[in-house]
């Protein structure tokens, strides 16, 4: 109870600090603007100069602004002194030497300010920034300065004319709003001039190589599932408006590690933990970024597991490691966890590609050993025993097999040892065919081996070979035409994020039989960033693999199959 | 508006160590409430951008009319009621980007609220409460000035509600009084400037009440 009440005087402390505490952007137009303040650089300008007045308004003697864009300007003698330069409306020109009265006018609110003309004339220019460096593409803004008879100086900029001696460097605006401003457009030099009353100056503007100006980081991938990576790219944007990949020279960054990782150079993300990190590309003190968002919760427990934990001396058993997530999902992390052996006299561990994994055990030393697979601070071990056992006998999945052109289907090998215990020796048969052409079988030591391919129409013998023994399939592939496809949804259709279906195409043919066409299909998903397709893990024991689909991020999408013509969808919800 | 908790704080402590309570009372009960508010600075929005709108504390009262729930029923312990509020606050300063400037005038809100509480009844004489409030509220700005010039007029029925805890303490079987603090917003009130623009302003508050319950 006591707790309780501590809790509601706390929030109260917390919300007694809160209230609007932003900057404004509002100006104060409800006080009153009672006057005006005329502001020059001097009273006087000599006759064919040019000066700009700025106005500040006095708000009932409380503020004052510049409110010189809000003015209406005249003069009392135009022929003295007046605002012609329609581009900039608070220029006043002097054209000949006299006094002319000048007023500023807001509302019903005005103020007058009077300048003489004089009859001074120039007798030097100087212009400023003296021999700037510009980087291609940039602008640079000059001024020139008069020095007059009467040893005044006056800034000249709106009444000299200006030009560039190599314009393809560098051009120069002569243009009455835009006097002295300089665009650099190819590297080299450039001589800028300015000219006033029959006197000029000159100096040399350098165009340099262009410089970055910003990154621009993208990805194909702005949502990643947890354990999974993504590649990042930076394109540099420099100041003559060119974009150039410097992905591979930036340095790479994650605002929060605990999210995601990233390589320092090339560009390439690991996602931890859901959640949002900024992943930001530096190159040259100039920095870009984008965010990366991940989804499928943290690891939180391994299971290593293995197709048999007693194997026969030189034989290979795929090996499988499914990662517990904080999200309750599980999936298949084969290819991400670091694989061990405790006795390497024993066993090894191969890992081809992907998230195909071999355990192989020495064809000459038995014994009992661990395989252990762990990432980061978790891991799973696998107690495995290689055997002297021999092999009593081998039999082959299927005697005999239906295959349709185009289609694929898998056979296994089992080994019955000497005391009557089995192991898929599928990896370790050698397998042949007797007419290629009408079905070939795969041969290499990977996650099709002794998958049988459906070539022309006829009949082949599929032969698997292991310890010396010899084990056939006969083989009939026949042309079909399919009918109609259809997709099934092993374990439906919803997924959470991070965790996987099941799905599998089967054909209906015109001579009415089905078949199952999961590895024969081609499979598609409109949005990626909803739910993504990946490879079956390596299985023993089935005639075709299911086809995985993983959920990404929350939202539905479009699973399509294709096959012999048919497409069929399927709608993924991803909560 | 520490200052203001720190007092609260000190106010309540002694209730920790209060005696038996009294009889819980359950049925229909009136009461009147007086406390002060804080009206949090504001921003406030029309065409132009935004700008800060900052109040004096200012006082409220309340009516209530309610029922106490009657102990172990189904809906739990603690009570509902109707409550009429009265808020008023001066303009202090206007925030625009030429500055701070001073401000007058006032808004007022009149609220009529539905209040669920929740009440933590056990052996003592106090009772710690919470809970929500939920009505409308209608806003009146009454001759908001900057810098003595008019700034803006008007009303507006908005959307309201409150978050409410505090102590009951049970005088006697009938009467009852209550020490406790209100957070009191609403939807944006919409305002009509001096110059004819449309602008719209935060309205979050802070209270503390002093009430007192009588229950039939």
């Amino acid at each position: 109870m006591r707790n309780l009440l501590w809790s509601g005087f706390l929030i109260m402390m917390v919300l007694s600090g809160c209230g609007w505490d932003g900057t404004p952007t509002r100006p104060n137009d409800f006080t009153k603007l009672t006057s005006l303040e005329i502001v020059a650089n001097s009273p006087t300008i000599a006759a064919l100069t040019s000066t700009k007045l700025t106005v500040k308004g006095n708000f009932s003697g409380i503020f004052t602004r510049d409110i010189t864009d809000q003015v209406t300007w005249s003069t009392d003698s135009p022929t003295v002194a007046g605002f012609t330069n329609t581009a900039i409306p608070n220029a006043v020109t002097g054209h000949i030497p006299g006094t002319a009265v000048l007023t500023a006018t807001v509302g019903n609110i005005s103020n007058t300010f009077s300048l003489t003309v004089s009859n001074a004339t120039v007798t030097a220019l100087a212009i400023t920034p003296a021999t700037p460096s510009v980087p291609k593409g940039l602008t640079q803004q000059f001024a020139v300065t008069g020095t007059f008879s009467d040893l005044s100086t006056q800034d000249v900029t709106l009444d000299a004319t200006w030009a560039s001696s190599i314009t393809t460097v560098a051009t120069v605006s002569d243009a009455a709003g835009s006097k002295g401003l300089a665009q650099s457009l190819a590297i080299g030099s450039t001589q800028i001039s300015a000219t006033f009353g029959g006197i000029s100056d000159t100096t040399s503007m350098t165009v340099t190589a262009p410089v970055l100006q910003s990154i621009a980081v993208s990805t194909t991938t702005p949502s990643l599932l947890s354990l999974t990576s993504g590649t990042f790219q930076a394109n540099g944007v420099y100041s003559d408006g060119t974009s150039v990949d410097v992905t591979s020279q930036v340095t790479w960054s994650s605002a929060n590690t605990a999210i995601a990782t990233i390589t320092a150079t090339g560009g390439t993300a690991t996602a931890l933990s859901e959640g949002t990190t900024s992943i930001s590309a530096t190159y040259g003190g100039v920095t870009g970024s984008a965010s990366l968002k991940v989804t499928g919760g943290h690891l939180t427990g391994i299971t290593a597991s293995a197709a048999t934990t007693t194997m026969i001396k030189g034989t290979s058993s795929a090996l499988t490691a499914t990662g517990k997530f904080s999200n309750g999902t599980s999936r298949d992390i084969t290819g991400i966890v670091a694989w061990s052996v405790a006795n390497t006299n024993i066993a090894t561990v191969t890992s081809p590609a992907g998230n195909l994994v071999w355990l192989n055990t020495s064809s000459t030393t038995s014994g009992t050993t661990t395989v252990t697979a762990s990432y980061s601070t978790l891991s799973s071990t696998i107690d495995l025993t290689v055997t002297d056992l021999g092999v009593a006998s081998i039999a082959i999945s299927s005697g005999t097999m239906d295959l349709t052109v185009g289609t694929a289907a898998r056979l296994n090998v089992i080994a019955t040892l000497t005391d009557n215990s089995t192991q898929d020796v599928t990896a370790n048969s050698t397998w042949t065919t007797t007419d290629a052409t009408i079905a070939s079988v795969d041969n290499t030591l990977s996650a099709t081996i002794g998958r049988v391919n459906g070539v022309a129409a006829g009949s082949a013998t599929i032969t698997a070979t292991y310890g010396g023994s010899n084990i056939t399939s006969l083989v009939t592939v026949k042309t079909r035409t399919v009918q109609s496809l259809t997709i099934n949804a092993v374990f439906g259709t919803t997924v959470a994020t991070g965790g996987q279906l099941q799905m599998r195409a089967t054909a209906t043919y015109t001579d009415g039989t089905t078949q199952d066409v999961t590895e024969s299909a081609t499979w598609s998903i409109d949005t990626p960033s909803i739910a993504i397709l990946i490879t079956s893990p390596y299985q023993t024991g089935l005639a075709v693999l299911p086809k995985l689909v993983m959920g990404v991020g929350t939202g539905t999408a479009t699973l399509s199959a294709t096959f012999g013509g048919k497409t069929q969808t399927t709608t993924i919800t991803v909560q | 508006m520490k200052r203001t908790c720190q007092i609260l704080i000190a106010l309540c402590l002694p209730l920790l160590f209060c005696g038996q309570a009294k009889a819980q009372h359950s049925g229909p009960y009136v009461g009147a409430f007086f406390g002060g508010n804080a009206l949090m600075s504001a921003k406030s929005t029309d065409s132009q951008g935004n700008f800060g709108l900052t109040y004096k504390p200012g006082l409220q009262e309340s009516a209530v009319i309610g029922w106490d729930f009657e102990p172990g029923n189904p809906v739990g312990e603690g009570r509902i009621e109707l409550e009429y509020t009265h808020r008023s606050n001066q303009l202090d300063r206007v925030k625009f980007t030429d500055g701070s400037f001073t401000g007058g005038g006032k808004v007022t809100a009149d609220s009529l609220l539905v209040n669920f509480f929740g009440v933590f009844h056990d052996k003592r004489s106090w009772s710690p409460y919470v809970g929500v409030g939920l009505g409308a509220a209608r806003m009146e700005a009454s001759d908001l000035i900057v810098t003595g010039e008019p700034l803006a007029s008007g009303s507006n029925v908005v959307f309201a509600y409150q978050f409410g805890t505090g102590i009951d303490y049970a005088l006697t079987k009938h009467w009852s009084i209550d020490l406790g603090y209100r957070f009191f917003g609403s939807l944006r009130p919409e305002f009509t400037e001096s110059n004819g623009k449309k602008f719209k302003m935060d309205y979050y508050s802070h209270n503390a009440v002093l009430g007192l319950r009588f229950g039939f």
